[in-house]
């Protein structure tokens, strides 16, 4: 158990996630939460609290700031490298501001169109100053201390967490991703140099030491990977609301301090995973941070609560020696649960000692002593059922009269949960279960498939594992031959043998024969989302791709890229439909734009006609003239409702344009996916430019040549 | 004060029942610690000491039947050092060196369930018969009406004949003389157990504690003629049902204090105050279910200590003595601590390396045999493996919701639960299984499946071997709940437990009913047996015995948990009558009851009578649970917006008294949201079914009006909800 050296009691709310820890007058150490009504509340028992401008002060050691809009991200650290001053950076859906605490004043307040779901602060390689990195819908942009926009790039979905880790153990941080497509990236200046694909949205990562950092899932798993290898992982069916990495034993090494949502605080080695100290707050965690709270000289580790309870812990020695007696006692407990489990196993195998014959065996028995023949093998096979509704179907059946009652396949990112269970009803079973499987993503699964198996009306099953490869185009059914070829498509040169490229393929479809691949491949696909893949390729290694689905034809480059080990590879990409969308969303970007502008100016009107208004109606209320005075209000209860009808048009303009942006962003993100290695980041930061410069053309052309 | 006491694990036997570990009473005057006797499910007895935190066996029997009990006696007036085992049919006894004395055969055609020696008087039970020998010769036996849980007799007086208590699955302590039945003692729930009050009973000798499987502690006080009935504690935290009890003085303070083991793992101790109430003083919580706790002096002279023997065979100590502060307090004394851990440590390690091997082998001739029968397609069977679970399903009357709690001797898996009615699976707060669903496909005929409601895993974290889980169940739906347990034992292997939901699931037998409301009546007339009409009610209602009751007609006595109105059921051959203030009840017995017995091609006669005064009597029943549940939502919903403002405006003097109100009691608001989620829906959906079934009565068919009847409840009144069900 976990003793805190300190708690306090804030009165104020905590908005999960958004918990920092400052030095804004660079000593003394200030806890910073979002709270409601949007505002940040700074906690500063140290030194007296400034007050003015955004800032009002409400207890004694407690100043709020007030947003106005409402905050998404915050992020406290250094901007300025001469200055030891934090600078706490505030995001918003639509802005990010950089606000000197200690002076009471904004450094910059820029306009983040894309908004902004996570802020990390600090130094990247291609950089030389400090950063604050924002990511937001399929965005990342960096800005340095004058508010300028030194990095960006785009990623595949809504970006949910960032971290600066030096990945490649080279001294300099690498700044990792992750974003509600379940992948975590990893951009070393504009490239991305590794991917790691997880089974739902990652919300949290953070540093633990060296290339080694944690991570957390939407479905309640943490974990800790070492670069791209995955040291171990576990789930909660509690939702993790923080993770941090902090030497709470004083060993040296940090532990893994997860925050989850039922309030529980977990310390695990950052290693194995086992849980070495845990604690329990009233609410759910809202944020985890380190700092010296106390001034003495030694960081503590800090956990807050959603309804502002706030624990330090001390780095303690002694618990190390307290850790190991639990340990040993917990060593034995497992120990002889081994020992118990290992000697059941032997009495049961004792009693298999004398075969059993089937003749020997009574109806009871048969009914409840889980008796089967002994030579019942069972067998899975998975086939793609032409039928109206063509789907891929696992098999499951046994080779004699037992039947199959059930089958629990067990698989991550397949199903809604991470398992499913076919429970045919009790009269319709047979020595066969198929299961229908509708794969959502292109990936390669391994199913780990459980069928239960016994004579018919036992309730004593023998359970047979077996696991099973779902390769990543399952989904496509290899045809003959199909009517029309898809208009879109993609064409590169490959330096290699057709039969490498015919392997390639026959691992990672679901065929029922192999496919003919001695001079050139011409295989035609039906998807059964819909849409269909053609694949060509002749001898002088030309490849040609068909399919209306850019996200295809990137998942397709990128898995044959690692296959053959391709480092770089350039395309040429043609895809009609999806460039005719992006010029129309180029379009009513501009638009929406003109509108947002128009809206505004109209806003600044409103608001000077009712300073003016105010001060008519108050003026006719010191003379007495109550009927102006009426008059007056009159008036600007009209024009507040005007105002009220503004700001509705203008939300519902905003979000059209944020819409319209996140689409660009992904169609730049899909494009830059069906290149391989340096022409990746060669087309983001194209793109980028073509953009700003506001030349649509070149926009096109680049995704469709590759380079401008 | 708290006590402070600190866990020290024995050994771990195999699966043990319930009172299977007893500690010897010390018989000379040495000074030495007490020993340890536990029986398992293996058969095998043993009996141990703890010499400096070294645990040495006395003696340890070779395996045999499973032991059920064990129990100490010896002659009156002298140490209680002999053992006595149950183990099938058959009493043993043993003296604590582990001398066999006596093996003696109790002639019963099952599994003895139940023992108590007193002296020379021997008192055995099965699943319901009741059978006392003195010196071993058969004095009469007695057949109790429902399933006997637990026997124990009082300490006999000078004169005149053993005084026995049966706690009763039926919610009555059966108090007999010899054989005779004298009175029954009704209490609150099933009792699992009863122990004689301090220890000796009190002054007279007739006081009880007893435990029942809902979770409550109740004191009765069993005079010559009838019970007086002293406190009763509440199961309010919804703890799980109690599954020994015991008395001990661990404080050394001249008193008594109760330790009580419960089926979820919670082990408590009690104590009393000037005026004998019990205060909870002590909790601890251990994984698996407790099947007995005694206290004593065993780990080391001088400390008193509880021992707690656990479903899988654990002997745990829970003592005085702080081993935690000598770790950290005394270097010395630490390495030295240590060194023994370490030593213990790596026998068990070598130990488990050589069976690892063993079963290596083992598994390797299995695969062996299994491929050659396969290679042969020959005619041998094979065995599942078998395990040992330990498994419940009753309803907590406290928040009408089933609890199943599923136990294994070893690391449970997964578990599979499929179920062909509509329930909802609760998030229980204990366990870490992560729970997935499975979306049921309609079936291919595109009709819905009603096969599948519910589809579930629970996969468990790394040796977890108890799995809990709430099941909310809806009266009038019926059917089972299915669940497939898979532990971490290779070969694979699978048991499927099955448990009914009946159609009047959250009913509960109780003692009496209040005469005084107006009741609907429905009878039933028709050439059924009286053994017929009874398996009939026992398919519908929950805590009936299978088995007839005695005698020519019965009358039993419910109450809905959930709302609180009543249900009797008086029957014999050939007539039922059933009485019920809510009319949906009455609905559903009798759709069921015709459906049984159309089934069996009985023909019955069903006059209803239907008393209009009822529903007004159940909506005012129903009106402060609705009322409180409706104001409870609307305050939470205010919650928000109302924390907003004050932290907008810094302060709440502005805001209206009740509004200021609310906020002071956030906290408790949100706790008592979060207790009974769906409360409200769920009264909502009982309403919408009296409202139905009320109307079906007449004939009329209200689906359409359902609507209508559910804006009445959004806009609640008492008096306009009265109204709307009068309407025509």
């Amino acid at each position: 158990m976990l003793v805190p050296i300190f708690t306090l009691k804030i009165k104020h709310k905590i908005h999960p996630r958004m918990v920092t820890v400052g030095k804004y007058d660079g000593l003394h150490p200030c806890l910073t939460c979002g709270t409601t009504a949007s505002k940040v509340f700074v906690h500063n028992p140290h030194s007296p609290a400034i007050a003015g401008g955004r800032v009002a002060v409400q207890d004694s050691d407690i100043s709020l700031l007030t947003m106005n809009q409402s905050v998404s991200a915050i992020c406290a650290g250094q901007l300025d490298p001469e200055s030891k001053r934090d600078v706490l950076c505030i995001g918003t859906q639509t802005n990010l501001l950089a606000y000197d605490v200690h002076d009471n004043k904004d450094l910059f307040y820029k306009e983040v169109p894309d908004g902004i779901n996570s802020i990390v602060m600090g130094k990247i390689s291609s950089v030389d100053a400090p950063l604050v990195i924002a990511g937001g819908n399929c965005t990342l942009q960096g800005f340095d201390m004058e508010g300028e926009d030194r990095f960006w790039t785009v990623t595949g979905d809504i970006v949910s967490s960032l971290a600066l880790v030096d990945f490649t153990n080279d001294g300099t941080d690498e700044l990792l991703v992750g974003s509600e497509d379940f992948d975590i990236r990893v951009f070393q200046a504009d490239d991305i140099i590794a991917e790691m694909t997880e089974t739902e949205a990652v919300t949290g990562l953070c540093r633990v030491r060296g290339s080694r950092y944690g991570y957390a899932l939407a479905n309640g798993t943490v974990g800790v990977y070492d670069r791209s290898a995955r040291y171990w992982r576990i789930k909660s069916k509690n939702q993790v609301m923080a993770i941090h990495s902090f030497d709470l034993d004083g060993d040296g090494v940090p532990e893994l301090i997860t925050g989850w949502s039922n309030g529980k605080i977990d310390v695990r080695s950052n290693s194995t995973g086992e849980v070495i100290f845990k604690d329990n707050l009233t609410s759910a965690v809202a944020g985890i941070v380190d700092a010296d709270y106390r001034l003495d000289g030694k960081n503590q580790l800090i956990c807050c609560s959603v309804d502002g309870e706030v624990r330090g812990y001390q780095t303690d020695k002694s618990r190390l020696q307290i850790v190991d007696a639990n340990r040993s006692s917990d060593d034995m407990r497992e120990l002889n649960l081994t020992k118990q489990n290992l000697l059941l196993e032997l009495r049961n195998y004792e009693r298999e000692q004398e075969p059993l014959r089937g003749e020997q065996v009574t109806a009871m028995e048969r009914v409840e002593g889980g008796i089967i023949p002994a030579s019942t093998t069972i067998n899975t096979e998975l086939i793609i059922e032409q039928k109206e509704h063509p789907c891929i179907e696992l098999v499951v059946s046994t080779s004699n009269e037992t039947i199959v009652r059930m089958v629990v396949i067990f698989a991550e990112g397949l199903f809604e949960g991470e398992s499913h269970v076919m429970h045919p009803s009790p009269n319709n079973l047979t020595n066969e279960i198929r299961v229908p499987i509708h794969p959502t993503k292109d990936s390669a699964v391994e199913l780990h498939i459980q069928a239960f198996v016994s004579l018919p009306g036992s309730f004593n099953f023998h359970v047979f594992e077996v696991t099973n490869h779902l390769p990543s185009f399952s989904a496509y059914l290899y045809q003959d031959n199909i009517p029309n070829i898809p208009e879109s498509s993609v064409t590169f040169t490959l330096n290699e043998r057709v039969q490498r490229v015919g392997i390639w393929i026959n691992e990672n479809f679901l065929l029922r024969h192999e496919v003919p691949c001695e001079e050139s491949i011409d295989c035609h696909f039906i998807a059964l989302r819909g849409g269909d893949l053609v694949i060509k390729m002749d001898n002088s290694g030309q490849v040609r791709i068909y399919t209306d689905n850019i996200d295809l034809a990137g998942d397709v480059i990128q898995s044959l890229a690692s296959f053959l080990r391709l480092d770089h590879l350039q395309v040429t990409a043609h895809f009609p439909m999806h460039l005719e969308r992006l010029s129309s969303i180029m379009t009513s970007v501009d638009n929406l734009h003109a509108v947002t502008q128009k809206l505004a100016a109209e806003m600044t009107d409103h608001s000077n006609l009712i300073r003016s208004l105010v001060v008519r109606a108050e003026d006719a209320r010191l003379q007495g003239e109550i009927p102006n005075m009426k008059k007056g209000y009159m008036e600007l209860q009209d024009l507040n409702r005007d105002l009220v009808n503004g700001y509705h048009v203008r939300s519902t303009n905003h979000q059209e344009l944020v819409k319209s942006l996140k689409l660009v962003n992904q169609i730049i993100q899909k494009a830059s996916q069906l290149r391989v290695g340096k022409y990746k980041a060669q087309l983001v930061a194209q793109c980028r430019d073509a953009i700003k410069t506001n030349k649509p053309s070149a926009l096109f052309k680049i995704i469709q040549a590759g380079s401008a | 004060m708290e006590f402070d006491l600190d866990v020290v694990d024995y050994l771990q036997a195999a699966v043990t029942d319930r009172k299977c570990m007893s500690i010897l009473p010390n018989n000379d005057k040495r000074r030495v610690t007490q020993k340890v006797v536990v029986g398992d499910k293996s058969g095998v007895l043993q009996c141990f000491g703890v010499k400096k935190r070294d645990v040495n066996n006395i003696f340890k029997l070779l395996p045999g039947a499973p032991i059920s009990r064990v129990q100490l006696g010896g002659a009156l007036g002298t140490p209680q050092d002999k053992i006595f085992v149950a183990s099938g049919a058959d009493i043993r006894g043993y003296s604590r060196k582990g001398k066999k004395f006596l093996d003696f055969n109790s002639n019963l055609t099952e599994t003895v369930a139940n023992l108590w020696i007193s002296g020379s008087d021997l008192v055995v039970g099965g699943q319901y018969v009741f059978n006392h020998f003195s010196d071993c010769v058969d004095q009469g036996y007695y057949l109790a009406s429902d399933k006997i849980n637990d026997i124990m007799c009082l300490p006999k007086p000078d004169e005149g004949n053993l005084t026995s208590v049966l706690a009763c699955n039926d919610r009555v302590l059966r108090v007999l003389e010899g054989c005779e039945l004298k009175y029954e003692a009704e209490v609150s729930g099933s009792p699992q157990t009863a122990v004689a009050y301090k220890g000796n009973g009190g002054e007279e000798g007739r006081d009880l504690v007893y435990g029942t499987s809902d979770g409550k502690l109740g004191h009765v006080l069993l005079t010559g003629e009838q019970p007086i009935y002293n406190w009763e504690i509440n199961n309010e935290s919804n703890l799980g049902g109690i599954n020994c009890l015991s008395h001990y003085d661990i404080t050394g303070d001249g008193v008594m204090e109760l330790l009580v083991g419960r089926d979820d793992g919670k082990v408590e101790i009690y104590s009393y105050d000037a005026v004998d109430q019990p205060t909870i003083r002590f909790s601890h919580s251990f994984n698996e279910s407790v099947t007995s706790v005694q206290g004593g002096v065993v780990g080391s002279l001088g400390y008193d200590e509880v021992v707690v023997s656990t479903y899988s065979g654990w002997v745990t100590g829970l003592t005085t003595e702080h081993l935690q502060k000598k770790v950290s307090g005394n270097f010395q004394e630490d390495s030295n601590f240590d060194a023994e851990t370490t030593k213990k440590l790596l026998a068990l390690r070598a130990e488990i390396d050589s069976l690892q091997q063993q079963v290596e082998n083992e598994r390797n001739k299995h695969m062996q045999r299994t491929s050659k029968a396969v290679a042969s397609n020959s005619d041998i069977m094979t065995y599942a493996p078998a395990f040992h679970v330990n498994d419940k399903f009753v309803l907590s009357p406290n928040d009408s919701s089933y609890t199943l709690s599923i136990e294994v001797q070893t690391a449970i898996d997964h578990i599979v639960l499929q179920s062909d009615v509509p329930i909802d699976l609760l998030d229980v707060e204990s366990t870490s299984a992560v729970v997935s669903y499975t979306t049921n496909p309609p079936s291919t005929d595109g009709s819905s499946n009603t096969d599948n409601f519910l589809l579930a895993t629970y996969r468990c974290q790394a040796n977890t071997t108890r799995l809990e889980v709430k099941v909310r169940s809806i009266e009038g739906q019926f059917g089972h709940l299915q669940a497939y347990i898979v532990p971490r034992l290779q070969p694979k292997t699978s048991i499927m437990r099955k448990y009914p939901i009946k159609p009047l699931s959250l009913h509960q037998r109780v003692h009496d009913v209040d005469e005084n409301r107006a009741m609907n009546e429905l009878k039933l007339l028709g050439p059924f047996s009286f053994a017929e009409v009874h398996s009939w009610l026992v398919f519908c209602l929950p805590d009936l015995p299978d088995r007839t009751p005695a005698g020519d007609n019965a009358t039993l006595y419910f109450t809905n948990t959930f709302l609180e109105t009543q249900l009797v059921c008086s029957y014999s051959k050939g007539e039922a009558r059933i009485c019920s203030d809510n009319i949906s009840t009455i609905s559903i017995l009798k759709d069921i009851m015709s459906k049984e017995a159309t089934s069996k091609k009985i023909s019955l006669n069903i006059q209803f009578d239907i008393n209009e005064d009822s529903i007004r009597d159940t909506i005012r029943l129903l009106h402060p649970k609705l009322d409180q549940q409706l104001m409870l939502a609307k305050k939470v919903q205010l919650l928000d917006a109302l924390q907003e403002l004050q932290t907008h405006e810094g302060n709440i003097n502005f805001l209206a008294p009740e509004y200021q109100q609310i906020l002071e009691e956030a906290e408790d608001l949100k706790i008592q949201f979060k207790k009974q989620p769906a409360r409200l829906e769920r009264l909502y959906g009982m309403i919408t079914d009296l409202y139905i079934d009320k109307f079906k009565f007449k004939g009329i068919n209200v689906k359409q009006k359902v609507p209508q009847l559910l804006a009445t409840l959004d806009n609640y009144d008492q008096e306009t909800l009265i109204e709307f069900f009068q309407q025509p």
